[in-house]
């Protein structure tokens, strides 16, 4: 079963709404508590101070998700660098998927974009595995600016899950910026799917794409990574 | 990797050493329950030593220098790396086997036990606080300097208001700021070395006379070979950034690697620099007429080969480099009271961090108050020489610890890297660093014996009962 990371600022009181909780819970699961300490501190200092603190909430926070069946775990970081320490604890975990935790209710919408140079296979995929036999519907978002080539590529990634019972919806944006038409898509759903791209310029001064559509929609995102197929790591 | 053995015992306040197994790997330290992930990659490694060393070596001291030894201060800087790297090597040892904060600290505590490691930390601390004020100074100057480029003339009389007030700022940035400067110290130190590397290649082509006037030879050594030592005793301060790399060895990617590089190859690359300043200074102005100008001599040298563009180079380039060497030393100020408080040597209140910025306030203050008193005083050579002091002790006692360590190997220790030249190179590393402390003046081994007898005082009075050699 594919293998979420459920990155947490725990020590700023950052944690899971019950609709993640409830979206999450048939998958596996590992919550990475994480600290960013400012260089002044060194992580083992904050350790000796919250390790007990950040350790109890973890462990209700794992607990929510499965501990106790077995589907979830948490690790706890103290680090300088959030995103190297993600990098570096998902591919320890081989989690596939990370999640931005946001505000939602039960979800029963899921927006799935597959705009640029992703991963559609694996993100279908993995749509597939988390609904399971829920009753959770499923919008297909696609922005290109070669209308006839995204129709089919919608087309071919609705049907195995319309295949499976699952409520496809498509939805294509033609030459509009597809970030934008994305964060208006987001309206009515309550999580978006979305995968990884390569780091680029726009990424470096406005931050990630996912973290951008986590912040404007409110909602929690999950980030399908650029894993390799032989299971080994893309490092960036 | 393995542990030293837990400490025991407890100090007068009953609070034992926190210590609790550690597995170290190269990405990060893994205790029972939670990760420590280590950030610091080579580069940054090499920032912090460069950054801390290249401040005081270039751009404060080529004017004392020369004043004292003439164009032979050139050898000074030359013995100081020698010395430098002869610690240096030892150090790297120890730390590969012992990648943890609090640096020389750590490893003298666990090679040679708690008295020696109690003066050693403590008096790291102070051998920091000396060395930041001194920076802080040296900034000063600058910042003078920079004003009376830029028009506005204030006289040297406000070099120690304006130190006070930077020291000051910069303090309380360091326990409210989050951001990470790590990256801006990175960019920092790439900017100084190209600054220097161009001011040097021409320099040094004016200098043998390729390009420009030809100048008047001057004696090498006008004063004899003792003031050549003497010197060599008062620029040191501009080699004791490698050891700031070992405070830093427990967030250090692949420590194994990348300690021994960060820390020889800063030294390396400083000494190098620092030797060809020094020749292309001399080079540029009789040493008389070097000394006249002061702790600001670099700027009329950038002056004489470059006009007002290098001047202003110069000057930049001193601000930047002031600034980054007290920014380097706050940083492993911090560190050094968290090893020693963490081992019950000090109340371990001292090492509390705060939720909402996250920074050591306690520390920072320890670390704060001292620094801006010495400023205060303004006085370069003694701030300069007591620092170098309080630093070589530890450089001494590390290479005993390697030995003792070394003689009767305990299991734990399996360190990365290893001496070359074992035991010439700790031998003589241990001697020259004792043997530099007494070409000081006696004002600077005065007040640093002073700072060694309150440090084993404190030890006595408050963690007698504290073990951290554990059993060898």
């Amino acid at each position: 079963m594919t293998r979420i990371l459920v990155p947490l600022a725990v020590l700023k009181g950052e944690s899971v709404s019950a609709g993640l909780t409830a979206l999450l819970e048939p998958m596996n699961v590992t919550v990475l508590g994480y600290h960013v300490l400012p260089e002044q501190t060194t992580p083992d200092q904050a350790r000796l101070q919250y390790e007990a603190r950040a350790t109890d909430a973890l462990e209700d926070l794992a607990a929510e998700f499965g501990a106790n069946e077995g589907t979830a775990d948490y690790r706890l970081v103290f680090t300088h660098d959030r995103k190297q320490t993600f990098d570096r604890i998902a591919a320890e975990t081989r989690s596939k998927v990370y999640a931005i935790p946001g505000a939602t209710g039960p979800v029963d919408r899921l927006l799935v974009a597959l705009t640029g140079d992703v991963a559609v296979e694996q993100i279908v995929s993995f749509v597939a595995e988390l609904i399971g036999d829920r009753e959770i519907d499923v919008t297909l978002f696609l922005a290109t600016d070669d209308e006839p080539a995204g129709r089919g590529l919608l087309e071919t990634a609705a049907a195995p899950l319309a295949d499976r019972g699952i409520d496809v919806r498509t939805e294509l944006a033609v030459d509009e910026p597809p970030l934008e038409a994305l964060l208006e898509a987001t309206v009515g759903h309550d999580a978006v799917v979305m995968g990884e791209r390569a780091p680029s310029l726009l990424t470096l001064a406005f931050g990630e794409d996912a973290e951008r559509v986590a912040a404007e929609s409110v909602g929690p995102v999950l980030v399908v990574r650029n894993v390799e197929e032989d299971g080994s790591e893309n490092e960036g | 990797m393995d542990d030293p053995p837990p400490p025991e015992g407890t100090n007068i306040d009953g609070e034992s050493p926190r210590t609790e197994p550690m597995i170290e790997t190269d990405e990060a330290t893994i205790t029972d329950d939670a990760e420590l992930e280590r950030t610091l990659g080579l580069s940054g490694g090499l920032a912090i030593g460069i950054g801390t060393m290249i401040g005081a070596g270039i751009f404060v001291f080529p004017g004392l220098a020369a004043g004292r030894a003439g164009p032979a201060a050139a050898a000074s800087f030359a013995i100081g790396a020698v010395v430098a790297l002869l610690v240096a090597l030892p150090a790297s040892e120890l730390a590969t086997a012992m990648p943890k904060s609090g640096g020389g600290y750590y490893f003298i505590s666990r090679g040679l036990g708690t008295l020696a490691g109690a003066v050693v930390g403590l008096s790291l601390w102070f051998g920091l606080v000396f060395a930041t004020a001194f920076y802080l100074v040296g900034f000063g100057y600058y910042a003078v300097d920079t004003l009376a480029e830029l028009g506005v003339a204030i006289g040297e009389g406000l070099v120690i208001p304006l130190a006070l007030l930077f020291g000051a700022g910069f303090i309380v940035l360091n326990v409210t700021g989050t951001e990470n400067a790590a990256k801006l110290q990175n960019g920092i130190v790439a900017l100084l070395l190209s600054i220097l590397f161009v001011f040097l290649a021409y320099g040094g082509l004016d200098a043998v006379g390729l390009v420009g006037e030809p100048t008047a030879p001057e004696q090498f050594a006008p004063f004899g070979t003792m003031p050549i030592l003497t010197t060599a005793a008062l620029v040191f301060t501009s080699y004791l950034g490698f050891a700031q790399v070992a405070t830093v060895a427990g967030e250090m990617k692949d420590p194994g690697r990348n300690l021994p590089l960060a820390m020889v190859g800063s030294v390396l690359i400083v000494g190098v620099l620092y030797v060809a300043t020094i020749f292309v200074a001399t080079s540029a102005f009789g040493s008389e007429q070097l000394a006249g100008f002061g702790e600001t001599a670099m700027v009329e040298v950038g002056r004489h080969y470059l006009g007002a563009a290098g001047a202003f180079a110069i000057v930049f380039g001193g601000l930047l480099a002031t600034m980054s060497s007290a920014n380097a030393s706050v940083l492993s100020t911090s560190r050094a009271i968290y090893a020693v408080s963490k081992d019950a040597l000090l109340p371990q209140g001292a090492s509390r961090i705060n939720l909402r910025y996250g920074t050591p306030h306690v520390a920072l203050g320890m670390a704060g108050g001292p620094i801006l008193v010495l400023t205060a005083t303004g006085r370069v050579e003694l701030l300069a020489e007591v620092a170098s002091f309080l630093h070589l002790l530890m450089y001494g006692l590390l290479c005993v610890a390697l030995i003792a360590l070394r003689r009767d190997e305990p299991e734990w220790y399996d360190p990365d890297f290893r001496v070359p030249g074992y035991p010439v190179v700790p031998v003589l590393g241990a001697l020259a660093s004792f043997a530099l402390i007494g070409f000081m003046q006696p004002t600077s081994q005065l007040v640093g014996i002073g700072i060694m007898i309150v440090t084993a005082g404190w030890y006595v009075y408050y963690a007698r009962d504290v073990e951290l050699k554990g059993s060898l």
